[in-house]
């Protein structure tokens, strides 16, 4: 039998680790738009930082000699042709499959894709970008930077090339940083904190509308509030789109079943994927990586061993790179909302029929993990919550293990 | 696979296993170079709940949520041994491994592993180099008092499960006059602050 993997991300080398470890013997082809090695997206920013670019490679760099890989790299796949069973790839290649693992990873999104044309100008989605924004602001001598896009990959841009020590003005269409983490008390509590703690200049409420440049070279940026910046480099992150027009023709991601089957001899997982959701049972893209493993896995043992069933995604993030100030979240702002704060700590949980339907943690991690057991568990904890939140010395796990009533008991 | 067993009753939350910890894990190797360095990891930490102690560490989970979540490859298992050990030349203190492990066990700060002069995860690494030279983890060779054991699950389920028995049968309480001596006056000490009294 011969696997092809369309991408060669985070699902797709755990899929193909999986399955030489399940004993798959067969010929495994793996096929990118990039150049490299699997590496890590989540790791990619801290090499912007000035740490060294092997730690990127989170399997190995010599990931496709160790896996038995033939790596059809710098080559977009461009159609797959489920009548025949192919793939062609953009610059003309034909790759036969019999099983097909579709996991191409989504894409920044580009209002003005024109811009990207403009030297100085970039996106900050692949170690393509990093390399070329590194080249960059070296040859450039780069002490400034706009960052346009507030969401986790916007925040993680800023504070990886504040670490680097430039200055970054963030620019964000929202009321507060990290919109889709956070509720609007949540994320303006973490936008203040995030303001205070890194001196970044965030901009609110506020787009970057217009681009300067001269001689095809970035000098400028406008916003929509009329005010105008220089500024040499320009990060783009105001979104993502999913690379699904391959196999569906639009850009709505790969809806998949139980078995992370898209169609029968098509497995899909990871940011491309729609599957469902573990908890509240709606359809989506949950592009975390614990999501895209845990979906690499199941296709590996069905493919495999032909059982196994994927149990849904949780949209569970953490935002706690380059300082340490831990944003958690996970589940859906809805329902009463109970809420906690000491100093630099925020938590607030969102209740429904006594259990907890959303939160989010903020300052630090201690409970965050016990609050994820009990959100996805489904434990009814309408009368403790109070209690767990607030526990002096976040210990209100141990304390109920233990049958020790929490110190505000009334 | 052996693991680190805690029976809290008989913690007298002395912190030698904190110490001890603390020395094991520094590349000196010595208290006084653990002592007031702040790079010092110490990988448990004793929990005091009113009249309850306990010593809190990572219990080597498996499956191990920490390292399903870990996206940079720090977070591996000895196949050996079982425990899981977090290599910090590739963490990236994202948290991700703090945010889904139910017990607490990860926490970030800048240790002698840190590299790149920034914080990194640590937990306990159950003395992974100790115990495959035969020897106990480092808490577990300090524990005084025996609550900490460094043992078989199904064995020491085995003994405990016939302790009770005989205990139930004979009611008689299984733990040592001074320890259990030492129970009381704690409980009345917390009963006492509490304002019980």
């Amino acid at each position: 039998m011969k696997v092809v993997t369309v991408g060669t991300g985070m699902a797709a080398a755990e899929f193909v680790q999986r399955l030489r470890l399940e004993g798959f013997g067969g010929e495994i082809v793996m096929c990118s738009d990039e150049g490299f090695a699997p590496y890590s997206p989540c790791v990619i920013p801290f090499y912007l930082a000035g740490e060294p670019l092997k730690t990127v490679y989170w399997k190995g760099k010599d990931f496709y000699e160790r896996y038995r890989v033939t790596p059809n790299l710098s080559d977009p796949v461009v159609e797959v042709d489920t009548e025949r069973r192919l793939v062609r790839s953009a610059s003309g290649r034909k790759e036969t499959y019999d099983r097909l693992f579709f996991a191409t990873g989504a894409r920044s999104w580009h209002p003005h894709p024109e811009w990207l044309e403009t030297s100085g100008v970039f996106g900050f989605k692949t170690l393509t970008d990093m390399m070329a924004i590194d080249r960059y602001i070296r040859e450039r001598n780069i002490k400034k930077a706009v960052v346009f896009g507030g969401g986790f990959i916007g925040v993680d841009a800023a504070l990886a090339l504040r670490h680097r020590g430039l200055e970054i003005t963030l620019v964000h269409r929202n009321t507060r940083l990290l919109s889709q983490m956070t509720d609007e008390d949540g994320g303006q509590f973490a936008t203040r904190k995030l303001a205070a703690k890194t001196g970044i200049d965030i901009r609110l409420k506020n787009t970057v509308s217009e681009i300067v440049t001269a001689g095809g070279q970035l000098t400028a940026v406008e916003f929509s509030n009329g005010e105008r910046m220089e500024t040499a480099l320009l990060i783009v992150s105001i979104g993502v789109s999913p690379n699904s027009e391959a196999l569906c023709g639009n850009d709505k991601g790969v809806p998949s079943n139980e078995q992370m089957l898209a169609d029968p001899d098509i497995y899909t997982a990871g940011d491309v994927a729609v599957t469902r959701h573990a908890v509240t049972g709606e359809q989506g893209i949950f592009a975390t990586y614990p999501n895209a493993m845990q979906q690499a896995r199941i296709a590996a043992r069905h493919l495999v061993h032909g059982d196994g069933s994927f149990g849904g995604s949780v949209n569970t993030n953490v935002l706690k790179k380059h300082i340490d100030f831990p944003i958690v979240s996970a589940g859906r702002f809805e329902g009463e909302a109970i809420t906690r704060q000491q100093g630099d700590i925020w938590r607030r949980v969102y209740m429904k029929e006594g259990m907890i339907n959303g939160y989010i943690i903020i300052g630090d991690t201690r409970i965050s993990g016990f609050i994820y057991h009990l959100y996805l568990s489904r434990k009814r904890v309408d009368k403790s919550i109070g209690t767990i939140l607030s526990e002096p010395r976040h210990d209100s796990y141990y304390r109920g293990m233990l049958g020790i009533a929490g110190a505000n008991r009334n | 696979m052996k693991r680190i067993f805690v029976d809290y009753k008989k913690c007298l939350a002395c912190k030698a296993c904190e110490t001890a910890c603390a020395v094991e894990h520094h590349p000196g190797h010595s208290l006084l170079a653990a002592l007031c360095d702040h790079k010092t990891q110490v990988n448990v930490r004793v929990l005091g709940i009113d009249h309850e102690a306990f010593p809190l560490s990572c219990r080597h989970c498996d499956p191990a949520d920490c390292l399903n979540a870990c996206p940079s490859g720090a977070i591996s298992r000895d196949p050996e041994s079982g425990a899981v050990l977090l290599d910090a030349s590739f963490c990236k203190a994202c948290a991700m491994c703090a945010m889904v492990c139910p017990f607490d066990a990860i926490s970030f700060k800048v240790t002698h592993r840190s590299q790149y002069n920034r914080d990194v995860a640590y937990k306990c690494d159950l003395c992974n180099e100790r115990i495959k030279e035969g020897k106990n983890p480092a808490c577990v060779e300090a524990c005084h008092s025996g609550a900490l054991v460094y043992a078989e699950h199904d064995s020491l389920r085995g003994k405990h499960a016939a302790k009770s028995l005989r205990t139930y049968l004979l009611g008689a309480e299984g733990m040592p006059a001074h320890v259990e001596l030492f129970r009381e006056l704690r409980r009345k000490e917390f009963a006492r602050r509490r304002g019980d009294e």
